[in-house]
């Protein structure tokens, strides 16, 4: 992933910004029903936070800069470097502001988008807070963990995270598990027909937390979209939950840590069991289905 | 002091052994160990067998319970009969239906049928499931009780067990090192309330639940976590009524001689801290 060099390219997904009709209701489900930290309301986005960064989550409008995946760059060498790469590629990529800088509490930033049209922003020193992270409700959550993406154009998507440093863990079907530290993924693209993000993972304790979220959820008549599960090639324990205009939040644990070391990506087929091998499926989302 | 090493095996009625079969089988994932005339044999674990259905009332149930050798099932016996339980001494073909050395047959003092066993069989086949539900074994019961607290001197004063935790009135007793090998249930008459078995990982819960829904097992509890033993459970229902359960990673009494029971306060908490609640299975009422 360092490809030779003493350090990677980018470091972690750092936030996502989704845009809402309603942020307030949004904020509400996230706060009071998934369990973040509400810190910040500015320039019309609600921040919350997953952990010891100052926020890993914004609800805004849905306007032009509203909504974002925030991936987190080494430094602002890297930076240049990653920026040199996508425009070889093809890819736009423009210097953020100031005033996109702040929104997004970075030092630093480029804003681009892949080839299915999701709007990444590769930034440097994204804002840490000095206080412990304290949420409204003991959901278990320890950090935020990463992002299912959607995607239109899997070849060209694939060139873009590439080109970030990102390796290939596993494929199922065409789903690729993208891995970007030690870990077996932080990023998934999801073969589709649209863009945008299809679900933002929190990491929570282990599976007991995993467990009380399924029954709280069931008792707060949210919808589970899948799960309690288990990723047969991560072997990640999931719970997919539903909050409003289809934003789907995950809690998961336990994913496999695969290390530094170049691995083969192994291709699992497109059927239930690769998707869960506990045997919970999807009903609603065709991404996380089987089309078998 | 009646000394009891460990839970043995279940003999259940049953009017219809083809369904009890089917069940034990294709749901639960028992292994056939073999038939006698009216009997169906099957295991869970290195022993010849741990189960067993006999074409019968479904009404009779009972709980075998092994004892170190004969001496100490004769003391069993004139202890028993000192404190006026009716003792039954088992015949040599009686004996050999159970797959024990010997045996004797008593009731406890809310009326469920116990035996005391001697040299019960073991298999020097491995298990083999016929399903993968991992269970590695037989491993508990939840007995019936009319009255829990005398029930509980019973088998902690007559017998050699040891309260591991309550939750409220309710004792879960050990006679080894496991939490639990009997957990006392209050009910209205004599019975086993479920039995367990254990299963390799927290996986195997899970999927049993998804296999189970989908084959129209009712589960009626589960699948949750016990705060008491720690272990992950599902309870679902088998023929006759009868609740069965698979549960792992039950928490081991880590000090027999220090270990303090812990008293749980009498709620639904205590018996699921997942958040679980029982569906077609009655908590038992404090």
């Amino acid at each position: 992933m360092n490809n030779g060099s003493a350090t990677p390219l980018i470091a972690s997904v750092c936030y996502v910004r989704v845009a809402v009709s309603e942020p307030n209701a949004s904020a509400r489900f996230v706060s009071d029903i998934f369990g973040l930290q509400r810190v910040a309301d500015q320039d019309g986005e609600i921040a919350f936070r997953s952990d010891s960064r100052f926020r890993t989550v914004s609800l805004g409008r849905d306007s032009a800069d509203g909504a974002s995946i925030g991936i987190e760059v080494w430094d602002d060498k890297a930076l240049e470097q990653i920026g040199g790469r996508l425009r070889e590629l093809g890819f736009a990529v423009k210097e953020a502001t100031t005033s996109e800088c702040q929104r997004r509490y970075v030092q630093s930033a480029l804003l681009t988008e892949d080839a299915s049209g999701n709007r990444i922003d590769l930034v440097v020193r994204p804002t840490q807070s000095g206080r412990r992270y304290f949420p409204t409700r003991d959901a278990g959550i320890v950090a935020f963990h990463g992002v299912g993406l959607r995607t239109t154009d899997s070849n060209r998507d694939l060139a873009f995270w590439k080109a970030l440093g990102a390796e290939v863990s596993d494929w199922v079907g065409d789903i690729a598990y993208l891995r970007i530290d030690g870990l077996h993924h932080r990023v998934a693209l999801y073969p589709s027909t649209r863009n945008g993000l299809l679900y933002a993972a929190f990491e929570v304790e282990a599976l007991d937390q995993v467990m009380q979220n399924s029954y709280f959820m069931q008792e707060s008549q949210i919808k589970i979209v899948q799960g309690p599960g288990r990723e047969a090639a991560s072997r990640q324990i999931f719970l997919h939950v539903e909050g409003p205009d289809g934003l789907i939040f995950s809690y998961v644990n336990g994913m496999a840590e695969l290390g530094e070391k170049p691995r083969l990506a192994r291709q699992f087929p497109l059927t239930a069991t690769s998707l869960c091998d506990w045997g919970s499926e999807s009903k609603d989302v065709p991404e996380l289905s089987a089309r078998d | 002091m009646i000394q009891l090493k460990d839970v043995s095996y279940v003999r259940l009625g049953s009017p219809d052994l083809e369904s009890a079969e089917h069940f034990a089988t294709a749901c639960l994932g028992l292994q056939i160990a073999g038939r006698g005339k009216k009997d169906l044999y099957l295991r869970s674990d290195a022993r010849a067998h741990t189960l067993c259905y006999s074409e019968g009332d479904p009404r009779d149930q009972t709980v075998g319970f092994e004892v170190g050798d004969e001496a100490s099932l004769q003391d069993a016996a004139s202890t028993l009969e000192q404190l006026g339980h009716a003792v039954h001494a088992g015949s040599a073909q009686e004996a050999e239906r159970r797959k024990v050395k010997a045996f004797i047959g008593f009731r406890d003092p809310t009326g469920n049928h116990v035996e005391l066993v001697v040299r019960p069989e073991r298999s020097g086949q491995r298990y083999f499931a016929s399903r993968d539900a991992g269970i590695t074994g037989f491993s508990h019961i939840g007995l019936n009780s009319t009255d829990p607290r005398r029930d509980e001197r019973f088998w902690t004063q007559v017998c050699n067990a040891r309260v591991s935790d309550r939750i409220g009135d309710i004792p879960l007793m050990r006679v080894n090192a496991i939490h639990h090998t009997i957990a006392l249930v209050r009910a209205p008459k004599a019975g086993i309330q479920h039995i367990n078995h254990q299963v390799e990982t927290s996986d195997d819960v899970l999927r049993s639940y998804y296999f189970l829904n989908e084959r129209r097992v009712p589960i009626v509890f589960g699948p949750g976590r016990h705060p008491t033993s720690g272990a992950r459970f599902l309870y679902f229902k088998g023929p006759d009524g009868m609740v069965f359960e698979y549960s792992v990673g039950v928490d081991e009494v880590e000090d027999e001689a220090t270990h303090r029971p812990r008293q749980f306060g009498f709620e639904p908490t205590s018996f699921c801290m997942w958040g679980s609640k029982p569906a077609g299975m009655a908590l038992p009422k404090s």
